[in-house]
């Protein structure tokens, strides 16, 4: 009798829908949870214990030394040193919020925010609508310090216009960095109207060629086309302002044992973004150990 | 002359496995993604970190302290009101000093026991909302700096502590500008 030869069967595919299934839900589910913001670190370097409670023993202050510090309050920015003060750089600040509405930017002075929110409203979006009084402090995309120009302690000031490059797109420029000529002056007037707050028709934006830089290092370009069409005029913001008297200052006192020490010293109610700011701008200038003091304190 | 056409059979069944491994290998970058953010983010409604163009990238720390409107949460253990620190007149906030101290002798604790030196400064990553007065951050600053002490009002650190430091490498979490792009 032939011997019946069995015929392999054909391997079955396991059933993968249901895991299709699973994955198809998974998948949006992380990337709604995903958080594309990159992550970084500000580090400070806090005293020791010993040194904080030894107050008996603490060192003579150096005669010599910068002794550098940066104070802000709710009005002014102010750098000291040796014992002394140069000018204050007074500021109008100003709240940028994203509106969950439109998705559109909007800024406001922070007087007509808080005066909305006594009245029982919200902050206005562009569309119309109203922030939700209880939750716009979180819609805040950036807290401005908008440059004041004074005369005297008693004028009320006009806001300072910069050029700057823009960080955004066509549609919703973002000031990025602020320009400065070959005297490192940056490009900026006087504002017109009621507190300055209208744009100098005299401050034009250069045209494509024009030899201009940043308060980067190594940052003088002749403006390409593409970029000079790009560049808004928008008003100078106080940081700026500090970041370049300190990078003055960093470069002047080189040779100095402390150059790179800076103390910020602020409010009680000053916000946490504007201490990052002033961190920001002292380490870009190389003061790279910052203290921090309570001003009064 | 007729062209000829190639017959397949009807019951083709259709294959996915293909797409089963791409769905695969997206799905385990998705979890090693997140998982390599975890630490760090806590995603929060009331807590909106400020941008910084600090390109510095984080390190691996054991211990958070995150400080929102409403709460400080220490290790994701709520240790105290945001509004009590803000109101307390000394610099020292002692809930928050009880739980860093804490952290900080089982860190030392098992440093020893690792046979690593015990004396080095201890690290922290903070998470402030960017609205958040100076004032609390202030507080909570001089208390992580003081972290080598069971309370505020002691100068000496306990019996076999006497020398630890307390957490005065400290870290604070910020969103890169321009979301990193350079």
């Amino acid at each position: 009798m032939a011997k019946e030869v069995k015929k392999p069967a054909k391997p079955e595919e396991p059933d993968l829908l249901p895991a299709m299934g699973l994955f198809t839900i998974l998948i949006p589910m992380l990337l709604s949870m995903a958080a594309f913001s990159k992550l970084a670190i500000v580090q400070v370097n806090l005293p020791e214990r010993s040194m904080m409670t030894n107050s008996d023993e603490q060192p003579e202050p150096d005669q010599q030394a910068l002794n550098l510090s940066l104070g802000i309050t709710n009005d002014y920015l102010v750098i000291g040193a040796r014992g002394g003060f140069q000018p204050n750089v007074y500021f109008k600040e100003m709240w940028t919020f994203r509106c969950k509405s439109d998705a559109k930017l909007i800024t406001h002075a922070v007087e007509d925010v808080k005066a909305a929110v006594e009245s029982g409203h919200g902050p206005k979006c562009k569309d119309g609508s109203e922030m939700d009084k209880e939750k716009y402090l979180y819609e805040i995309e950036a807290i401005e310090l908008w440059a004041i120009h004074k005369e005297s302690e008693e004028d009320p000031g006009r806001v300072m216009w910069a050029l700057y490059t823009n960080g955004g797109t066509a549609e919703e420029p973002i000031a990025d960095s602020a320009y400065v000529n070959g005297n490192n002056d940056f490009l900026s007037l006087p504002g017109e109207g009621p507190m300055g707050l209208t744009p100098p028709p005299a401050l034009k934006k250069p045209a494509a060629g024009t030899a201009l830089a940043t308060l980067t290092p190594n940052s003088a370009r002749q403006l390409k086309p593409d970029v000079a069409a790009k560049n808004l005029i928008y008003p100078l913001s106080a940081y700026d302002l500090i970041a370049k008297d300190l990078i003055a200052i960093h470069t002047q006192f080189i040779d100095l044992e402390d150059v790179d020490n800076i103390i910020i010293v602020a409010n009680y109610d000053t916000q946490f973004d504007k201490i990052i700011q002033l961190m920001d701008r002292s380490k870009e200038a190389g003061f790279s150990k910052i203290n921090l003091a309570l001003l009064g304190g | 002359m007729a062209r000829r056409t190639r017959k397949y059979a009807d019951d083709v069944p259709f294959s996915i496995t293909s797409m089963m491994d791409m769905m695969t290998i997206i799905l385990v970058f998705m979890i090693k993604n997140m998982d390599a953010e975890g630490q760090l983010l806590t995603q929060a409604e009331n807590l909106i970190l400020p941008i910084s163009t600090s390109k510095l990238q984080p390190t691996e720390v054991s211990l958070t302290i995150v400080i929102d409107a409403n709460n400080v949460v220490v290790d994701n253990e709520k240790v105290v009101a945001t509004s009590d620190v803000n109101e307390q007149e000394d610099l020292c906030v002692q809930p928050v000093l009880s739980t860093l101290y804490q952290k900080r002798k089982a860190e030392v604790d098992q440093r020893l026991r690792q046979g690593q030196p015990a004396d080095e400064a201890g690290s922290v990553v903070v998470q402030i909302d960017k609205n958040i007065p100076y004032n609390v951050m202030y507080k909570v600053m001089a208390t992580c700096g003081i972290a080598g002490v069971p309370s505020c009002t002691s100068s000496e650190g306990e019996a076999g502590y006497e020398k630890m430091s307390g957490y005065t490498n400290v870290s604070f979490a910020v969103m890169e500008k321009n979301g990193g792009e350079e």
